[in-house]
């Protein structure tokens, strides 16, 4: 913590393909997670339920994710194809309503 | 007032939650991926078993295959130390897939996470997930043209995740 965190996103062109690469930045908390000098969990669950990419406005993928997704999501996946300047947006949403978008262009 | 009229409000509430319990896996059975595309699968994520998620997450597919699916696991791949964030990448050579899903049959909650896949998506595909301490396996669940094809992976983790 201290350092200033935030969502990530990286698009890279392969040949044939377009590398995505996500990092998001939430505590996946499951409400199971325990203080060391108690039993009683510390927390409720927060955890990022739905992540949705689209390349030049046209959806791609979705992932529906449960609590046993580790802390800060990390996603990689390739896309078929795609050419430099591509938008690339990535959409997700918890389960207390809080969501967050990061977008990039295919460099 | 009387036993009888107990028991008989007994079985009517049994016979409703049979029932309600039928409808579920029917209309869970019968929801086309187009549909569960639309919001959070919490019967799944709910599930306590692996069966239980496939049958709410997979819908009525063919039998399930052994083969058609690769995957690797943590780094080293055998022995997991840190169960709060194990790097998980699935690949495969099958076209057309629709679905591709992680579970661990150990977690609290099996299901981990379901990728939704279009057309223009490709393997691999790689993740971190959460994994509780001990024995597990890591089951990758693929569904392709209607049918599943199942890898399984076991594994052993020291410090548990908390799913």
């Amino acid at each position: 913590m201290g350092m200033l965190q935030h969502d990530r996103i990286r698009a890279t062109l392969r040949e044939g393909h377009t590398e995505i690469r996500v990092l998001l930045i939430h505590p996946m908390a499951s409400g199971r997670e325990q203080n060391k000098m108690s039993v009683e969990a510390v927390s409720s669950p927060h955890f990022i339920q739905d992540i949705r990419c689209w390349r030049n406005g046209e959806q791609m993928l979705a992932v529906k994710c449960g609590p046993a997704t580790a802390e800060n999501p990390y996603f990689s996946f390739q896309l078929v194809g795609g050419e430099s300047g591509d938008k690339i947006k990535v959409r997700w949403v918890d389960n207390i309503g809080q969501k967050g978008i990061v977008e990039v262009k295919v460099n | 007032m009387t036993p009888p009229i107990h028991s008989q409000r007994r079985a009517v509430l049994k016979q409703f939650l049979s029932a309600s319990t039928l409808a579920m896996v029917a209309s869970s059975g019968l929801l086309l991926p187009q549909c569960v595309l639309a919001h959070w699968p919490s019967d799944a994520f709910t599930a306590e078993t692996v069966e239980d998620v496939l049958l709410a997450l997979m819908g009525q597919a063919e039998a399930i295959e052994e083969t058609g699916v690769k995957f690797t696991v943590g780094k080293p791949t055998k022995l997991i130390t840190d169960g709060q964030s194990v790097t998980v990448e699935i690949a495969s050579e099958l076209a057309n897939i629709e679905r591709v899903a992680i579970l661990v049959d150990n977690n609290p909650n099996p299901l981990v996470m379901s990728f939704e896949l279009t057309d223009n998506v490709m393997m691999p595909l790689k993740t971190r997930i959460k994994i509780v301490a001990g024995e597990s396996q890591l089951i990758a669940v693929i569904r392709a043209e209607g049918k599943l094809y199942k890898t399984t992976r076991d594994v052993r983790v020291y410090a548990g995740g908390n799913a």
